[in-house]
């Protein structure tokens, strides 16, 4: 059947450009980071690797201290996600169902003020975090990274929040639970897909962040990876095996995240998109 | 819906309270983030603070600092660029999110390349998607020379030629925000019902004529949606023209993110750079509302 098989054909084709189009450079950087200074200098390049070596791979981890700074990206996306989670949820739950006069307004204002372009209050942040003496340390970016996802976690809370029926609530309260037992107890488990992808999201969001890393824990001791990864060029140098190298490594990480909670990160996306 | 009861139980009044104590935490965090930065941000754009000038204080100059902006060469043209690269870039990121969401809305019996082909883009930091495509299109060693090479022309200076350095800023930036529009509208095309099409199919409807009048029409509020998003972060272009080029050559691929960084940051002058920093929220106020107002005058349904 020759009609089938073209459309097999056109299915396949459709899978392979936007497959490419995503992996194409992640993969180029990989094949890159196999390579040696020598090979980039072949005409015409070469795509594979000819003699693959991990000597760049080596580098990265005796140049900078890159084990820091995943740790440091690691722990300040963990705190963040937990600080913004957990203010998004009481927020989303108080708006979805606590009476509150003009929720609506409330929200909009919440969401206005949480998306306001931080570039342009950078100055007196750091001011700010000056004052409070967290300079260089991970709490000068996990409160502005909680906010930097504080829109999209309270959309995503609010929308599975209100899917759950009031009575389960009602019913546990009067078991003996109080309000926020019952949010706790019985709403938060029954959200649990919701919590979790406004968790991921939160998370991706700060593990890329760079401008506010850049700018407000720019020493090495509390330095993010984004901003760590950009310190294997030299000023004129850029040995791009490897850089190449040190992308991969700072990139697998959020790779494995979105590849394991693939569905929760589309549905999460589009869901906080949609009602935005 | 509770303007018809008439007056709340002590249960709801205590539910009440007991919301705005919930509502506080968030608040407080956007007090301390955002709403005090705000106001210190104003106050200080009407005053003197050069940090590299110590012994001049912290005076109130009234609206020399804004003054000096309406003079400022420089801050003409970060504006410009910023402009530019909205007008290129959040079309062009949502023609090709649109055709990557077609292709993606195929029935494919497997899923995940297809899903972590639009995810990927998407969780990659910017400033890494910039120094990839730094590489790509770097003068000796990147491969788009070598393609260029390949088919008989003179290697181009994609980075270091103004005018082509904008545009090859803008094909980055276009594949790095493309999959985020993608993956709302490809959440918009799968809630079109299939008979639509089946109907048009009966009718006799061509492809191109299906796209035309179901597709299209139904995705507008998607496309809205991606549009608004874009819009917005676009404003705020910072990481990629950052690692791409740093704003060079010259500043001719430098945005109002990146020169009120380096007016503050790099040249200490944080008066000024907070005057500039006000007029970019301005900015982006107007264009997010104007954005709002066109959205809502439009039902997006029919």
């Amino acid at each position: 059947m020759p009609l089938l098989n073209n459309r097999r054909a056109v299915l396949i084709l459709a899978a392979l450009i936007v497959a490419l189009n995503g992996f194409f450079p992640a993969l180029w950087i990989l094949f890159t980071s196999f390579k040696t200074e020598a090979e980039l200098m072949r005409v015409p390049i070469t795509i594979l690797p000819a003699a693959p070596t991990i000597e760049n791979y080596i580098r990265v981890f005796v140049d900078q201290p890159i084990l820091r700074f995943l740790f440091n990206s690691v722990v300040v996306a963990v705190l963040s996600t937990l600080l913004c989670v957990f203010v998004s949820a009481l927020a989303a739950y108080a708006l979805v169902r606590m009476r509150i006069p003009m929720a609506g307004l409330i929200l909009s204002v919440l969401l206005a003020i949480a998306m306001f372009p931080l570039v342009s209050i950078m100055v007196p942040l750091f001011q700010v975090m000056r004052d409070l003496g967290l300079l260089n340390t991970w709490w000068a970016l996990v409160f502005p990274h909680a906010v930097l996802s504080m829109p999209v976690c309270i959309l995503v809370l609010i929308s599975f929040f209100q899917d759950i029926p009031r009575d389960l609530e009602n019913a546990a309260m009067i078991d003996g639970c109080t309000r926020l037992g019952a949010l706790w107890h019985v709403v938060i488990p029954l959200t649990a897909p919701g919590v979790f992808t406004a968790g991921i999201l939160a998370f991706v969001n700060s593990w890329d962040e760079f401008l506010l890393a850049l700018t407000l824990s720019p020493r090495v001791a509390s330095r993010t990876l984004p901003v760590g990864i950009t310190l294997y060029q030299g000023e004129f140098s850029f040995p791009w095996p490897i850089i190449s190298a040190a992308l991969v490594v700072a990139i697998v990480p959020i790779c494995i995240v979105i590849a394991l909670f693939q569905e929760r990160v589309v549905s999460g996306l589009t869901s906080g998109g949609m009602k935005g | 819906m509770s303007t018809i009861r008439h007056r709340l139980t002590p249960l709801e009044k205590a539910d009440r309270r007991l919301g705005f104590a919930m509502l506080a935490p968030a608040f407080l965090l956007l007090s301390a983030v955002v709403l005090y930065p705000i106001i210190d941000l104003i106050r200080t754009s009407f005053t003197f603070l050069h940090l590299a000038q110590p012994w001049m204080g912290n005076p109130f100059v009234g609206f020399e600092n804004y003054a000096r902006a309406l003079g400022d060469g420089r801050f003409h043209e970060a504006v410009w660029h910023t402009v530019l690269y909205i007008v290129v870039t959040v079309p062009g990121a949502v023609v090709l999110g649109l055709g990557l969401a077609l292709l993606a809305n195929k029935p494919f019996t497997i899923k995940w390349p297809v899903r972590l082909g639009l995810l990927l883009p998407w969780a990659l930091p910017l400033v890494f998607s910039g120094m990839i495509f730094r590489w790509f299109f770097e003068y000796n060693q990147g491969i788009a020379n070598a393609i260029v090479r390949g088919l008989g022309f003179q290697p181009l200076n994609w980075l270091s030629d103004p005018n082509l350095a904008f545009f090859t800023i803008c094909l980055a930036i276009i594949w790095k925000s493309s999959s985020f529009v993608a993956l709302v509208l490809l959440a918009g095309l799968q809630t079109i019902p299939r008979s639509y099409y089946e109907a048009a199919e009966v009718d006799g409807a061509s492809d191109w004529q299906q796209f035309r009048e179901i597709t299209l029409p139904m995705l507008r509020p998607a496309i809205f949606v991606a549009l608004i998003f874009r819009t917005i972060t676009a404003i705020q272009t910072f990481d990629i023209p950052y690692a791409m080029t740093n704003g060079g050559p010259g500043n001719s691929t430098e945005t109002l993110a990146m020169y009120i960084h380096k007016t503050t940051v790099d040249f200490l002058d944080i008066g000024y750079g907070s005057a500039l920093a006000v007029l970019m929220f301005i900015v982006s106020a107007v264009i997010t509302t104007g954005y709002l107002k066109y959205t809502r005058r439009d039902p997006g349904r029919h």
